[in-house]
């Protein structure tokens, strides 16, 4: 604990002198960068849209969700936490990276439509559930044993993706399928690698990583194991999840509280 | 390899050691010059002197081989890292240094050189270019290297210009404007010299632009002439553009050509047709878009041309190093020119005439039936790109991009970067407005990126079969190197740097460098050490056998 306090203090130092610091350099700030955005309605998230297929879709996926050339923008962002933030990076880019921003000529409007409609990819408004929240998260911590492999908020497993934020990356119908169907689109991080050492003996896990030589590994006792390709006898990945279906296991209504629970595991807004 | 003799200056030993040659001129007694003028006749022996990379592709046929066989297939295990030059602004890396007589220029993001000791990659100076901050790049601050030619310097830069800057200080010579970069116009390619004269081309095919490359007076800046890539409407070729099409045509250059001195011929690679993914507004073939021009050097006349993808639909520039080499095909010997194409083909040219010979898929592609006598793709329908997406291989990145290939005079073997990928291309309308990008539509890719793989194919010229492969994971958009020590060094993605046996493709030596490899690796000695040269992420590498 007390390693712990050490190392806080000198991380909110560095980040308060990172945030203060630009305020002062820039006494008046650019005024459209504070006004609040007038174009919300969904015809402005429609033109957004429009804008955002013919500039943006061709790095960061015609949908938003990541492409060859940018990251995800369905998720919520790590440059932003406003909407004036959000302009400021639709239209001016990022500094030394790829992200060139909205044309030169693009109007303050057409940018503020364009952060319409990323605040759109990223909505999360409530929606009436038929599930029971607070039933649910019974269900996650007992009956389900979903916590023996999944982390919320610093508590559980790792033998699963953490849910802390799950509500924000995923929708209630999707959260339901990933219950239902765990084997139907495995992130390769989730695949399991089965490594056949030189003297025989095996080891299984969540493949952590993997590369053209080498790769790493968690195994079900949560050792970490790296090994190089050139080591081992042999290896294979196994696609499916290895969580289990909650069909049969669990009732239709158990179901619907789970979903509940987990589409309100947000991050706090700002 | 060549002696190299210690040049001593007032009993100081100079930081870069002068090879002795026969070309070079004399260097004056106490001031003693790092390097010696690169003359037009050293440049066209390149191969002669193993110990410096003088251009781009390492020589004019653009082989990207380097003679050096100090490191090879059983040694190259006791590499080890010489020294590391880190580049101060954070954009990946795609330059290949250049290097004379122990010195050493590379280029950085966004537009500036340093000159470094190539021994130990302490500087020697820099030059900053200044450039406005309203640039139009659809990709990335990137520059790719210099050209040399006597002490002066040849560069590219973002708002589409050529400099020209003093090598032994880093002063600007001259500096001169290609085109307007309001308009959509870029520089990222290093220049090619033949002769006395500055051969360059332009970037901003996602704009709307209309392609061209130009010859310049190496001493004044003056230009010579101006090949365009999109035929005017005096010309007949420019039918094959709907309407006014032509005019935001694209066809763009941006990667550096090769040059054969017997010929006096000019090859170089044009870029996609814009808008890129809408093929509706500029009905026809496209010409000469997505094509192999061969110019005349005197005259910039077209001599002939060799369109890869007719009326392309998916961003598959023929922005590739063109390959040159003469091989017995069919007991004839022929001078060909070898390309392995965005579009996911390999073609073995003549170029001479520009009579298609060989071409066979070298990746996964999914959208021709195979190419007939002439080398035409045989499209299969229903694979254009359309409002609700159409799933196609190769993918918007294509088979292989303009990363360098290589090909070994001694395996005979061309050697390809091969990305067995696909995407959904999307169709969208949009009009054209100057300075905005302009490409209808766009790539993504449908699975994750550990679905897909790359490799390093290594590729029989003669007959378009593949040889040997070495599988990449999970993928890499990294240039290769042929050596004379029968090695093949790239890298991944992932930030391995790795050398193969290139008889046989087995894995010999691997490092991790970190952080993704997009440049192309090259070689170099000073001092009768050999020294291999990768850029990754933001930094430069030299590697070398342990002392
Ligand atoms: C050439 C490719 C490219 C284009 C075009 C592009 N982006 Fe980006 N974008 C990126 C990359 C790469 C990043 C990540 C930058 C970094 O490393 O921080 C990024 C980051 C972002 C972010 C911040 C994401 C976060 O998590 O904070 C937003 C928002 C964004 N882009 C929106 C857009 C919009 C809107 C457009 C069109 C007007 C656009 N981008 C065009 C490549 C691109
Ligand atoms: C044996 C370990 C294990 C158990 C028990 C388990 N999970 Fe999972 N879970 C995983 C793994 C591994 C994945 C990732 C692979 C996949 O998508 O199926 C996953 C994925 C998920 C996802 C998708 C997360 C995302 O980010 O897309 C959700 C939601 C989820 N689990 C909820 C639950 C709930 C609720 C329970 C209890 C009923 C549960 N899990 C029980 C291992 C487990």
């Amino acid at each position: 604990m007390s390693m712990r306090s050490l190392w806080v203090t000198p991380m909110l130092l560095a980040l308060l002198s990172l945030t203060t610091a630009p305020a002062a350099l820039h006494a008046q700030p650019r005024e459209e960068a504070t006004a609040d955005n007038l174009f919300t309605g969904t015809l402005d998230v429609r033109m957004g849209q429009r804008v955002f297929q013919q500039q943006c879709g061709r790095c960061h996926g015609n949908d938003g969700s990541g492409g060859e050339g940018g990251p995800d923008l369905t998720n919520g962002f790590r440059s932003a936490s406003t909407d004036a933030g959000l302009f400021k990076i639709v239209r001016e880019g990022i500094p030394n990276t790829q992200m060139v921003g909205i044309s030169r000529r693009s109007t303050d409007q057409s940018t503020w439509m364009v952060v319409s409609y990323l605040n759109s990819l990223n909505d999360t408004t409530d929606v009436d559930l038929p599930g029971n929240a607070t039933n649910g998260q019974q269900l996650f911590a007992g009956k389900g044993n979903c916590g023996s492999c999944h982390m919320v908020n610093g508590d559980g497993g790792r033998r699963g993706p953490d849910l802390s934020q799950v509500g924000n990356r995923r929708k209630p119908d999707e959260l339901a399928s990933d219950l239902r169907t765990p084997d139907e689109e495995v992130d390769p991080r989730w695949w399991t690698l089965r490594v056949t050492q030189v003297d025989g003996s095996l080891v299984e896990g969540l493949r952590m990583n993997e590369d053209t030589f080498s790769m790493r590994l968690m195994d079900d006792n949560e050792n970490l194991w790296s090994f190089s390709k050139s080591d081992v006898r042999s290896f294979d990945r196994v696609k499916s999840s290895t969580m289990p279906s909650v069909d049969g296991a669990l009732t239709d209504a158990e179901v619907d509280d789970l979903v509940a629970y987990l589409f309100s595991l947000r991050r706090e807004e700002s | 390899m060549k002696r190299l003799a210690i040049v001593i200056a007032l009993g100081v030993f100079a930081t870069g050691v002068t090879p002795a040659s026969a070309q070079k001129t004399e260097s004056q007694p106490g001031v003693t010059p790092s390097f010696s003028p690169v003359t037009w006749e050293r440049l066209l022996n390149a191969k002669d002197e193993p110990e410096n990379w003088l251009m781009y592709s390492g020589t004019l046929d653009s082989q990207h081989f380097s003679g050096l066989d100090q490191v090879h297939n059983r040694n190259v295990g006791d590499l080890e890292l010489k020294w590391a030059y880190q580049i101060p602004q954070l954009d990946r890396s795609e330059t290949v240094p250049v290097v004379v007589d122990g010195v050493m220029f590379i280029t950085e993001a966004p537009s500036n050189v340093v000159a470094v000791d190539a021994a130990t990659g302490r500087q020697y100076w820099r030059y900053n270019h200044p450039l406005p901050d309203d640039l139009r790049i659809c990709c990335g601050r990137n520059n790719r290297g210099v050209a040399i030619l006597g002490e002066t310097l040849y560069m590219s830069t973002l708002d589409a210009h050529l400099v020209a800057i003093d090598a032994r200080t880093g002063n600007l010579v001259w500096d001169k404007e290609l085109a307007d970069y309001r308009a959509g116009y870029s520089k990222t390619a290093a220049p090619l010299i033949v002769k006395d004269e500055v051969v360059t081309g332009m970037a901003g095919g996602e704009y709307g632009v209309s392609g061209f490359i130009d010859s310049y007076n190496a001493k004044s800046g003056e230009l010579e002439w101006r090949a365009n890539t999109i035929p005017g409407p005096d010309h007949p070729d420019n039918q094959t553009w709907a309407g006014d099409s032509w005019r935001t045509g694209g066809a763009a250059t941006w990667i550096t050509g090769a040059y054969d001195p017997d010929l006096d011929l000019v090859y170089w690679g044009t870029g996609n047709p814009g808008p890129d993914w809408n093929g509706d507004v500029r009905m026809g073939d496209n010409l000469y878009s997505d094509s192999a021009l061969a110019l005349n050097h005197e005259t910039g006349a077209m001599e002939w041309y060799f369109q890869f993808t007719p009326h392309d639909v998916h961003d598959w520039d023929a922005i590739q190093v063109p390959i040159l080499a003469d091989l017995e095909m069919d007991g004839e010997m022929r001078k060909v020119m070898m390309w392995a194409n965005r579009n996911a083909f390999f073609y073995t040219i003549d170029r001479v005439t520009g009579e298609f010979l060989v071409g066979k898929p070298f990746a996964k592609q999914t959208w021709a039936e195979g190419l007939d006598s002439k080398g035409r793709p045989i499209r299969i329908p229903d694979t254009f790109p359309s409002a609700e997406g159409t799933t196609v291989s190769p993918p918007v990145g294509g088979g292989t991009n303009w990363f360098s290939p290589a090909y070994s005079p001694r395996t005979e073997l061309f050697y390809v970067q091969a990305y067995d990928g696909e995407d959904t291309y999307y169709k969208r309308d949009e009009d054209y407005v100057e300075g905005d990008q302009f490409t209808g539509g766009g790539g993504q890719r449908p699975g994750p990126a550990d679905d897909y793989q790359s490799a390093i194919r290594a590729m029989d010229p003669k007959t378009g079969n593949m040889r040997w492969e070495f599988e990449i994971q999970p993928r890499s958009t990294a240039g290769i190197m042929a050596t004379a020590g029968d090695l093949v060094f790239s890298g991944s993605v992932d930030g391995y740097f790795f050398a193969l046996d290139a008889v046989s493709g087995d894995e010999l030596w691997h490092m991790n460098v970190g952080r993704l490899v997009h440049s192309s690796p090259m070689s170099y000695a000073v001092d009768g050490k050999q020294y291999i040269t990768i850029a990754a992420g933001n930094v430069v590498y030299t590697f070398g056998l342990r002392d």
